[in-house]
């Protein structure tokens, strides 16, 4: 009986002239973006893997110097664009790419496009994502709307009911016809996406698959969720006309509405400095100390090697102090970087809950979360890219000063290394974060989407189910 | 007057007991009862609020009755409402298709739906054309049918699915006197076939020539029930105009 309904609501939908145009505009959209995106995914990786290979050029060429010096010399490190990120660039336009490692400084990120981008620039990027998360649930608003409404006001439920097929046989058979006739959209689209991940991925591969189906799964429930709750208001609503502009309304809030909340509200209960307030405070920390941490003193450093070793004078020491000294400054200056870059992370972390919370009242917000994390441009994997740079910094450091302590003597300042230390670093090797790790961070949204998913089936079951005839 | 309770051998096809259907203070339907015999064509003639499409949509279980039973072959509709639909054909005023469709695509679908799925094209272009739709319209889009092959094609619905009974709500409302005259022809096939019919009318004319028994219905009651071999043209206008005065 089913099989009937879906062929018969497919062919209908397929000789709509609307479902046609729209069809034709969001099918070329979504191909336009994902081209676009991966193009623009791969030639930021190339730039990036050229300036990489440039970068560390320069660094294994900057000749003999003292360590300290070629500390302060410092490095490029690139982030990897994910396979994904072609789909979705999420956070990486806003947070930058890039970030140079120099001693006694945790550098923010650079490269950010967003800060080169005009007004018109910022509202034309158009992403596969914003496709997919704006434009598809509008597409299946106007392919659902009617599907009950329409059919009472005119006149042909009354026909369909009296042949005795059941309300649920009858919108479960629409909602997979209207299922199917998207599908000719969607399933296209996500061939060729499946094919830029596979035949030629444009980032390095973090199980891409596994992250493409997850994603694939994620915008399929949020579809659904937008399909059964068109239902759901075609079944209540008392003509189409209605039923057309709740759900207009619900893509309203859902789409426009929530987001700007969001950010709103979580700026507001969690708010993070400025740029400039928050280089003002890690530099005046950085010249006093704070309350528990305290700058290095020189001289109690001095003493304290000169009593280790049981030497009088510093000439006398096997190492050189001002490298220990050195390092010990890295050691403070690490320890005001985590104080106050974790304070942030921590508090963006607390803003993204409540983005993720306020998913309750739009889906969109959950899908955007989790599209974002799948696709490695959250802010949880920027971050965890950070680390994996500062940590790098770091080491980089604690080998300069290491080796400018260990091979030379308190007050040599003619000691310099060359290439075969600069080679010894080894590169920065950065592994993106497995699947689990992603969706372990994203429970609440998969748990929020799940929800949305669950009720918004009840909501179509119920309503279908009393939905009235005249 | 006979009736299908008074016919031996014969089960009422359609039966209304003490069927009455308010909608809050109003009583829209009042303790109908009613019996539709096989090959019987029942007019339920009566003003606007009457209490007709009232009947049609509790046989249809499309309300629920505030008291009584609307049967289909015996079976209550209220609590077999799939087996009791599917012995039911339903035509109304306006037979609503779908306009992206042709009238014959159209036709599988409700065939279909109504458990005729295995009727193939060439046998549903001949029942379309049985009732009487010409042969290079049956391909056409519904778009471009007029009112009157719409109809047709509903009649075609109802031949389709080989019902017991038949539900008529105003099918001739509209249509113009030759449209009308081919769908009585239509409806006096079926009843030759045995079908039950339950037509709620204005037209006397059509439910004097059509049907073989016909009920006056005022403020929800079935008010007086003739024989239409008893009655002329003349005494059926004569008898309702009466009780539309009292």
């Amino acid at each position: 009986m089913i099989r009937h309904i879906v062929h018969k609501e497919f062919t209908d939908v397929l000789r709509d002239g609307r479902f046609r145009w729209c069809s034709i505009l969001v099918g070329s959209l979504l191909l336009i973006s994902l081209g676009h995106g991966w193009v623009q995914a791969r030639n930021t990786q190339q730039e990036h893997a050229a300036a990489q290979a440039t970068a560390r050029e320069h660094w294994e060429t900057q000749g003999e110097k003292n360590p300290h010096s070629a500390a302060h010399y410092g490095i490029y490190a690139f982030k990897p664009r994910l396979a994904l990120s072609f789909v979705d660039e999420g956070v990486d336009p806003y947070t930058g790419t890039s970030v140079w490692l120099e001693a006694h400084r945790q550098n923010d990120f650079m490269l950010r496009p967003a800060q080169d981008a005009t007004a018109a620039q910022r509202i034309g990027a158009l992403t596969a994502a914003q496709v997919l998360q704006h434009l598809v649930p509008l597409l299946i608003i106007l392919l659902t709307f009617g599907t009950l409404a329409g059919e009472r006001e005119r006149g042909t439920l009354r026909q369909l009911l009296a042949t005795g097929i059941g309300r649920r046989e009858l919108a479960g058979g629409k909602a997979l016809g209207v299922s199917s006739a998207l599908a000719l959209l969607l399933v296209p689209a996500a061939l060729v996406g499946a094919a830029a991940l596979v035949v030629a991925s444009p980032g390095p591969a973090a199980s891409p698959l596994a992250r493409g189906t997850a994603l694939a799964g994620v915008y399929l429930a949020y579809f659904a969720t937008f399909l059964a709750l068109s239902l759901a208001v075609s079944a209540w609503a008392r003509s189409a006309r209605t039923a057309l502009v709740v759900l207009l309304a619900v893509w309203v809030v859902n789409g426009l509405v929530a987001p700007r909340v969001a950010v709103d509200l979580s700026k507001w209960l969690h708010p993070t400095p400025s740029a400039f307030e928050f280089a003002r405070t890690v530099e005046s920390e950085m010249a006093t100390g704070t309350g528990d941490i305290s700058r290095p003193d020189r001289a109690a450093s001095t003493e304290h090697l000169l009593a280790e070793y049981g030497v009088e004078r510093v000439e006398d020491l096997p190492i050189n102090a001002v490298g220990v000294y050195l390092q010990e400054s890295e050691e403070f200056g690490n320890r005001i970087f985590d104080r106050n870059y974790g304070a942030l992370w921590d508090t963006f972390e607390r803003q993204g809950v409540v983005h993720e919370t306020l998913a309750v009242a739009a889906p969109l917000l959950a899908v955007r979360t989790l599209s974002m994390g799948l696709a490695g441009t959250d802010v949880e994997q920027h971050r965890h890219f950070a680390n994996a740079a500062e940590t790098y910094r770091r080491d980089l450091m604690r080998q300069m000063n290491g080796d400018m302590t260990e091979n030379s003597l308190t007050g040599d300042f003619t000691y310099t290394a060359g290439a075969e230390l600069w080679e010894a670093v080894p590169p920065l090797q950065y592994a993106a974060p497995p699947l689990g790790w992603v969706l372990g961070n994203r429970v609440l949204s998969l748990l929020v989407l799940g929800a949305w998913l669950a009720g918004a089936i009840l909501a179509a079951v119920a309503r279908v189910r009393r939905a009235e005839v005249t | 007057m006979q009736t299908a309770e008074s016919r031996p051998g014969h089960t009422p096809l359609l039966e209304a007991r003490r069927l009455s259907k308010d909608y809050g203070d109003t009583r829209a339907l009042d303790s109908l009862d009613l019996t539709i015999a096989p090959g019987e064509v029942y007019c339920l003639l009566g003003p606007n609020g009457a209490g007709k499409t009232t009947t049609i949509n509790l046989f249809l279980g499309f309300v629920a009755p505030s008291g009584g039973q609307a049967l289909v072959s015996g079976l209550d509709v209220a609590t077999h409402d799939r087996e009791t639909k599917q012995r039911l054909a339903y035509i109304p005023e306006q037979v609503m298709l779908y306009r992206n469709l042709s009238g014959l695509e159209n036709l599988e679908y409700f065939a279909a739906l109504g458990g005729k799925g295995s009727l193939g094209r060439e046998r549903l272009t001949e029942i379309l054309v049985e009732a009487g739709l010409e042969r290079d319209a049956v391909d056409r889009r519904v778009s471009e049918y007029s009112k009157g092959m719409r109809q047709k094609v509903g009649i075609a619905i109802a031949i389709a699915k080989e019902a017991d009974a038949l539900l008529l709500d105003e099918p001739t409302s509209g249509l113009d006197p030759k449209a009308s005259n081919e769908f009585s022809a239509l409806v006096e096939r079926l009843r030759n076939r045995g079908v039950a019919v339950l037509m709620a009318t204005h037209d006397l004319f059509r439910a004097k020539d059509t049907g073989t028994r016909v009920g006056i219905m005022r403020y929800g009651r079935l008010v007086t029930e003739l024989s239409t071999d008893e009655i002329g043209h003349a005494d059926l206008e004569r008898i309702y105009l009466q009780h539309m005065h009292d």
